[in-house]
């Protein structure tokens, strides 16, 4: 991937597919532009760093969720897999492997509760919304019975550099997002969009979309454990029922990133700033002392609005 | 072209859908450097054979040959690995991937595990430089034309390199440019050696471009020939002609009664500039390929998508219905064919979907009067010939009485049209006559029925007059002894202009 003629076809898919994306890197460098102006503080490092570790576990939720609409599904069991990630990590690191064995026991639960979501929906033909609303009661039932309480033990090394006063949250997103755009490229990574705009054509075509389906759930069980993981060390225990905001606000921030519901439309790039633009949101409204309840009538609005002013820019455009 | 070996074969193939026979033992052979084509009425069965020949379907009995060889079950992926290639009429493109990304799609070069975009480059455009797709290759299929869409699905075969290529209906969406184009490519492949399988309802188009023909008829071939020894009224015969039997009700002699329906430069949707009059007492058939604009014309009449007319009559009055409730409220209704989803609530009972039209009416004040449904119900179903429990689901029913449940949901409200839009199909035999002599039934009550129709025997014998649709255009008027198979099938494919309406002057 490195000599420039290979990638000239590469870079003007990508650079067509973000096109659309222009309107929405306006909206969210207005809001930052408003957010740095009202506290300053996110310009030093120390500021920047608590900023995008609030963003970080919504980053990748977002992710999560966006995989999912991409291919023409969608899941309801985002929260819990938080919760039983945070719970997990808080479990397992105290013990014999430590951190190392946390994060693999974090990663091997999420794969796996994913894949077996994936299988259910791909081999049964249920629906997904349906299935993944049955997972997320027993998701949630089994974070709870591993620790029916919030505690257990996150070293505190592993909080500091997370959660600390350095940007390293920051670059593990770079990183994963890195990684998505490499799996983006291969067969089965594109799979997921084909599969999701038409299935019967890219099964036809010759597209394994039972595989594609199974992988994108397990990927986006791997994302939300990691959230899960993420929070975990930010509040320094492991708590049930803290990521049950998560499952909706996933849907919000890539739907504000211009993810369909029906599959093939829209682009991670969008889904992750939608969570950024989110992210922000809510910073500025806690901020400036909204009400809590102001807060999520002011969200539902802005939801709204951000998929029916496209809708009725292109009902005007079409009805001239 | 005897000593070369058949790349693809059909042998004796059957093959059913619950218990109604599609194809009846049929033989096609595909030989190298021969394009070969392939002709049959609506539900001749040719979109069977093709899904046969691709491993789509099963067959029943009989066997898919490759290259002389029986293949024991013949699957999508393994018909991809033996070279057979198919541009299916249903697009297989992903609209938010770009050209290259679709043409490419299932069959990607690969570099260590990624997409090699650089050789997919390469290949993708040597395709599109044969097809004549001179769009950015990064460009998403979603914003193009639906005729570019149909190359870039063209060019996804020709990625694959086929031995097999089998095109259903490729020009149906084609400009006469793009056409041309997609002749010169069909005439290179043979050059090339591929076996091609042509279907199409154009036939001077299959006369230019192919050698040998198959026409299908009801499942069973008559004819496996070389092209050049017959003439398109040839080809017409060989796929008309069905045993009817006793199956319509007798036409009554015609009696023009006063004119309900009278328009002129009428469109809607994929009709354009239609103009006809249809009388009392009157079925007035409505035929032509499918998907000619036939649903568009009865939805227009209907008032459920946007129409204008240059002059419209409704029993006297001008205008036509702006929405679906002023239709009903002029007495028309609409039997629509998909039955299934906009015809019935499948779930319900037969007494609520019966009666679901009526509710209102029969309702007093905010209640509903339940003896009075219950009477009506009961009136109808005995009326219907429906047998048993009206609590029953109607998905209980056979597609047939489903039919039926649907025709008969609107009697109540003693509507003056009726617009049907293929109401037998999928149904059996027995209830077909039923609901033929139904419709003659409305019709002498000094109904008018206007009845869309993909089977033409149905059209022949049982309609006073057929309005032939080509492209969204009226290209022929039947009445009476005019109405027959071969004018019908003539004017939809383009054989016959116009036919001179004798019946009418006399």
């Amino acid at each position: 991937m490195s000599a420039s003629a290979s990638n000239w076809l590469y870079g003007a898919v990508q650079h067509r597919r973000n096109r659309g994306l222009g309107g929405l890197y306006v909206v969210v460098a207005a809001f930052l532009v408003l957010y740095a102006a009202l506290f300053p503080g996110i310009l030093s490092i120390g500021g920047f760093s608590k900023f995008t570790q609030n963003w970080f576990p919504l980053a990748l939720v977002t992710m999560a969720q966006a995989l999912l609409m991409l291919n023409g599904g969608i899941t309801l069991a985002i929260g819990p897999l938080v919760s039983l990630g945070a719970v997990i990590a808080a479990t397992t690191m105290g013990g014999a492997f430590g951190v190392p064995g946390g994060l693999l026991a974090v990663s091997i639960a999420g794969i796996a509760i994913g894949a077996i979501t994936g299988v259910v929906v791909a081999h049964l033909r249920l629906p997904a919304i349906i299935v993944t609303l049955a997972g997320s009661f027993i998701i949630g039932g089994a974070a709870l019975i591993l620790l029916p309480r919030p505690g257990g033990f996150v070293p505190d090394w592993l909080s500091n550099a997370l959660a600390g006063h350095t940007p390293i949250a920051f670059v593990v997103l770079v990183v994963i997002v890195g990684h998505w755009k490499l799996f983006l490229a291969t067969p089965l990574g594109l799979g997921i969009y084909a599969a999701g705009d038409n299935p019967l054509g890219a099964f036809r075509s010759g597209v394994p979309i039972e595989r594609v389906k199974i992988v994108s759930f397990a990927l986006s069980g791997l994302l939300a454990a990691l959230a899960g993981l993420f929070v975990a060390a930010q509040t320094g225990s492991g708590d049930p029922v803290i990521g049950t905001p998560f499952t909706l606000n996933s849907i919000a921030a890539a739907v504000l990133g211009g993810v369909g519901f029906i599959g093939g439309k829209g682009t991670m790039r969008g889904a992750i700033c939608g969570s950024l633009l989110l992210s922000v949101m809510i910073n500025v409204m806690f901020f400036l002392g909204f009400p809590p309840v102001a807060q999520y009538v002011a969200q539902g609005l802005i939801i709204v609005g951000a998929v029916a002013v496209p809708e009725l820019l292109a009902q005007w455009r079409a009805g001239r | 072209m005897k000593d070369a070996k058949p790349l693809l074969e059909a042998r004796q193939v059957f093959k059913g859908f619950f218990g109604n026979p599609v194809l009846k033992g049929v033989d096609i052979a595909l030989f190298p450097g021969r394009v070969h084509a392939l002709l049959g009425e609506n539900g001749a069965g040719k979109s069977t054979l093709i899904n046969l020949l691709s491993g789509a379907l099963q067959p029943d009995d009989g066997t898919i040959a490759v290259d002389g060889q029986p293949v024991e079950r013949l699957s999508p992926a393994s018909a991809r690995a033996a070279g057979i290639a198919v541009v299916q009429q249903e697009l297989s493109l992903a609209g938010e991937l770009s050209i290259a990304e679709n043409i490419g799609l299932g069959a990607y070069p690969r570099r260590f595990g990624l997409i090699d975009y650089q050789a997919l480059h390469k290949g993708v455009r040597q395709v599109c430089d044969m097809v004549g797709l001179t769009e950015p290759l990064a460009m998403p299929v979603a914003s193009l034309a639906l005729g570019r869409r149909q190359m870039v699905e063209i060019a996804k075969a020709m990625f694959r390199k086929p031995r097999v290529l089998i095109l259903d209906e490729p020009t149906s969406s084609l400009s006469a440019h793009e056409a041309g184009i997609l002749a010169g490519l069909i005439a290179t492949l043979r050059d090339r050696g591929v076996g091609l399988l042509y279907i199409s309802h154009r036939l001077n188009e299959v006369q230019a471009l192919c050698s040998h023909v198959t026409v299908l008829k009801d499942g069973v071939v008559t004819a496996d020939q070389s092209l050049a020894e017959i003439d398109g009224k040839g080809l017409v015969r060989l796929m008309v002609g069905r045993e009817t039997g006793e199956l319509f009700p007798p036409r009554p002699p015609a009696c023009p009664g006063a004119i309900r329906i009278s328009v002129e430069g009428f469109s809607a949707g994929l009709v354009r500039d239609a103009g006809f009059t249809a009388r009392v007492g009157e079925i007035v058939g409505i035929g032509g390929l499918v998907g000619q604009g036939q649903e568009d014309l009865l939805l227009g009449l209907y008032g459920a998508i946007p129409a204008k007319a240059a002059r419209a009559e409704i029993d006297g009055k001008p205008g036509l219905p702006g929405r679906v409730t002023e239709a009903n409220a002029a007495g028309i209704v609409y039997v629509p064919a998909d039955r299934k989803h906009e015809g019935l609530v499948l779930p319900h009972s037969i007494a609520s979907n019966i009666i679901l039209p009526s509710l209102g009416r029969l309702a007093r004040g905010a209640f509903r009067d339940r003896s009075a449904e219950t009477g009506l119900i009961a009136d109808l179903a005995k009326k219907l010939t429906i047998k048993g429990d009206v609590a029953r689901p109607v998905q209980a029913l056979s597609g047939g009485n489903q039919q039926k449940v649907a025709l008969a949901k609107w009697l109540p409200l003693d509507p003056s049209v009726f617009l049907l839009n293929d109401p037998t199909r999928g149904v059996d035999i027995e209830t077909k006559r039923e609901i033929y002599l139904m419709l003659r039934n409305f019709a002498s009550e000094g109904r008018l029925v206007i009845l869309a129709s993909s089977d033409t025997p149905e059209l022949v014998n049982l309609c006073d007059r057929v309005v032939v649709l080509r492209e969204g255009r009226i290209a022929a008027e039947l009445t009476g002894h005019a109405i027959t198979e071969e004018a019908i099938v003539g004017a939809a494919m383009g054989v016959t202009e116009r036919v001179a309406d004798k019946e009418a002057v006399q």
